[in-house]
């Protein structure tokens, strides 16, 4: 259809956010049927909640990540970010309370974020080189923050958000499912979210069409780096520590979720429900070998290979 | 190039110890001399190769002298408080000065570090190896120069001046030998491990086994990598209660991890199976949770070697005989440090304040 192609309209468009999506559903309905096979215990309740809060974290990040990717962006400071806003929190609760502490951190994700965007967006400095300067730039700051040394976190009400449940989900699974609405609603239901995909898929296209190209660029990385810090909230608040090496790696770990959900690191294709089965993928992946005893290094490996095959089996999907 | 590179700002940092600066803080530590010399006095080993305070003179002369530091990393509390104890020597000697170099956790930047080191032409090398093979390199390098060197905690396959480290086979020994009486000698336990392929977590692992050897009615159910840290150990118990009905103790090489799997418990509604804790690390904060009978047993693999390591210099550069250095199985000489007591119920009280770290530990959500 090479008229669609040229002049991509709605129904190109929703079948561009669907691709993948459907190859991504039937490999996790497959992964979930042996999982279950392996272990009894792996379709109990308990531990479907589980996995919904082991995912919560990385969950949170990808969908971050999934903005990025759209823009044909990368953001590899996340795990950073994230490690930053845990210091902060728990630095801060002591002495300036809960909101405060939460704000602060917050808004220093998102800043970081901002320099992220306007350094891509404004001084052309290419994604990947840009935001590793930020990975080791806040991981500094977080090592500086604490003098390298854990802060214990002993604030209950914090604890109880972190581990506790509301309607009997756990709340890390509620946080990571409401940013997953809140992300699959800006992306497929306002004019940002639908330039998003337009500039991932022709920059040039988009500008020209009158899309503020450089201020929505921007903006997904303030994303990105503010739903790293919603994702250290997470992390902190189920830990009760803020450790500067908090999130070492995450950022790989979001990629993988991205790409294994279907979304194309040349931007333009993909959608956040996609990155949500990935995220599932590797979890219920991470929990059946658990559950299994399967050993360290061989898990490594099989979730190696997972990646692999997962995106390879998605774009031959995708071509046909 | 993507893991964590830490203290990108201090990367390089020179310590000016004149008298006058006495009172500024050091980097990384952000102590000052004056703090340091209150630590000094709980340092464990100040009694090996004593050294009076006071300015070192090498043939009468009093001349400034630059010993240079590379460290694995200071992406952990341990790291930094083996730097602590080491500023704290270098502080009772005014014409001491350290150049600390932070090797990021990776092997060929702590080459280069070790080699920028010898090229601003320091008197001595003090060095922590990321890995123990990887900086043979580095070792030799210093050695061609005919400098003093001294290699802290994990050695290096080559020749060297003075190896001081503690051995981690036997500490685990100490360990897992207290959680076989506790079980009595028959149970079901679960190993969370170091980042796997580290050699601590190698060597943890090898003092488990020879101790279980002689008990084969403890079964080891299954083996994760908790990677020294909370979080991925969260995850493996929780998985683990799940598969497992029964478990009777966690056998973990880091206090963090071993916390991470009691907050799984607590979150499972386990706390009833009563599941011990058997842990490394020797924090203030882990012996405060072998206290509050959290943990039945902590590993105190100390990181207050540093001044001895000065010290060792310091007898080097002066000609002093090191008493204790003996042959060993590698090229050059070892101190043989005396093994640390594990820290029990029994000896909890002895030693909360002379462990690394002044956090407190996480609340045990079982109680």
């Amino acid at each position: 259809m090479p008229h669609e192609a040229t002049h991509p309209g709605y129904g190109a468009m929703l079948r561009r956010i669907g691709a993948g999506r459907l190859g991504g559903l039937i490999a996790l309905v497959v992964l979930i049927v042996i999982a279950s096979l392996l272990s009894d215990r792996f379709l109990t309740v308990p531990n479907l909640l589980n996995v919904l809060r082991q995912i919560a974290i990385v969950g949170i990040l990808a969908m971050g990540m999934t903005f990025v990717i759209l823009t044909a962006g990368i953001d590899l400071s996340i795990g950073s970010i994230l490690g930053l806003s845990v210091v902060l929190y728990a630095g801060l609760l002591e002495s300036w309370g809960l909101p405060v502490a939460i704000t602060l951190g917050m808004l220093a994700g998102a800043g970081a974020g901002l320099v992220n965007g306007i350094g891509v967006a404004y001084a052309g400095i290419p994604a990947f080189i840009m935001t590793l300067g930020m990975l080791s730039f806040a991981r500094g700051l977080a090592f500086i923050y604490t003098g390298g040394t854990p802060i214990p976190i002993l604030d209950e009400t914090f604890y109880n958000f972190g581990n506790g449940y509301f309607l009997g989900i756990p709340i890390p699974a509620l946080v990571l499912i409401a940013t997953l609405l809140a992300s699959a609603f800006v992306l497929g239901m306002t004019p940002f979210g639908r330039s998003v995909y337009g500039i991932g898929s022709n920059e040039e296209a988009a500008r020209m069409s009158g899309v503020p190209v450089r201020l929505y660029k921007t903006v997904v990385y303030v994303i990105s780096g503010g739903l790293a810090a919603l994702a250290g909230v997470v992390y902190s608040s189920q830990l009760g520590i803020g450790t500067p090496i908090a999130g070492q790696g995450y950022e790989l770990d979001a990629i993988a979720a991205v790409v294994v959900g279907g979304t194309s690191l040349f931007g333009g294709k993909g959608s956040v429900w996609g990155t949500f089965i990935g995220t599932l993928i590797i979890g219920v992946l991470a929990n059946t070998l658990n559950l299994n005893g399967v050993d360290p290094f061989v898990q490594q490996l099989v979730k190696g290979a997972l990646i692999v095959v997962a995106v390879f089996g998605m774009s031959r999907a995708n071509r046909t | 190039m993507l893991k964590s590179v830490g203290l990108l700002t201090t990367a390089l940092v020179a310590l000016p110890l004149a008298s006058g600066m006495a009172q500024e803080r050091l980097p990384i530590t952000n102590a000052t001399c004056d703090e340091l010399a209150a630590r000094y006095e709980k340092l464990p080993f100040t009694d090996i190769l004593p050294l009076d305070a006071g300015p070192v003179a090498i043939d009468g002369e009093e001349k400034p002298l630059t010993i240079g530091f590379s460290q694995t990393g200071f992406n952990h509390p341990w790291r930094v408080s083996m730097l602590e104890s080491l500023q704290a020597e270098a502080c009772r000697h005014p014409n001491v000065e350290l150049v600390v170099l932070d090797g990021n956790v990776d092997v060929a930047k702590q080459n280069n570090d070790v080699r920028d080191l010898i090229a601003r032409g320091v008197d001595a090398v003090i060095m922590s190896p990321v890995e123990s093979a990887a900086l043979v390199p580095a070792a030799r390098a210093v050695m061609n120069e005919g400098l003093p060197l001294v290699v802290l905690d994990r050695d290096v396959p080559t020749d060297k001046t003075l190896f001081i480290g503690q051995s981690n086979v036997t500490m685990a020994e100490g360990v897992a030998q207290k959680m076989a009486d506790d079980l009595g000698g028959k149970g079901k336990i679960v190993v969370i491990t170091g980042l796997q392929g580290s050699s601590p977590a190698v060597d943890r692992n090898k003092g488990m086994e020879n101790v279980l050897e002689g008990h084969p009615d403890i079964e080891v159910l299954v083996t994760g990598d908790g990677q020294w840290i909370r979080e991925p150990a969260v995850k493996l118990m929780e998985d683990w209660l799940t598969a497992y009905p029964e478990i009777d103790a966690v056998f973990s090489h880091a206090e963090e991890s071993s916390w991470g799997a009691q907050l799984a418990i607590a979150r499972a509604n386990r706390c009833g199976d009563g599941i011990r804790h058997y842990t490394f690390d020797g924090s203030n904060a882990g012996f405060k949770s072998v206290k509050a009978g959290t943990f039945g047993a902590d590993g105190n693999y100390t990181p207050f070697i540093g001044d001895i390591g000065l010290r060792a210099v310091l007898y080097t550069l002066t000609g002093k005989e090191i008493p204790d250095a003996q042959d060993y199985a590698e090229p050059g000489k070892t101190l043989v440090l005396p093994d640390s007591p594990v820290v029990t119920a029994a000896n909890a009280d002895e030693w909360i304040g002379r462990g690394w770290g002044d956090f407190e530990p996480t609340p045990d959500p079982c109680r």
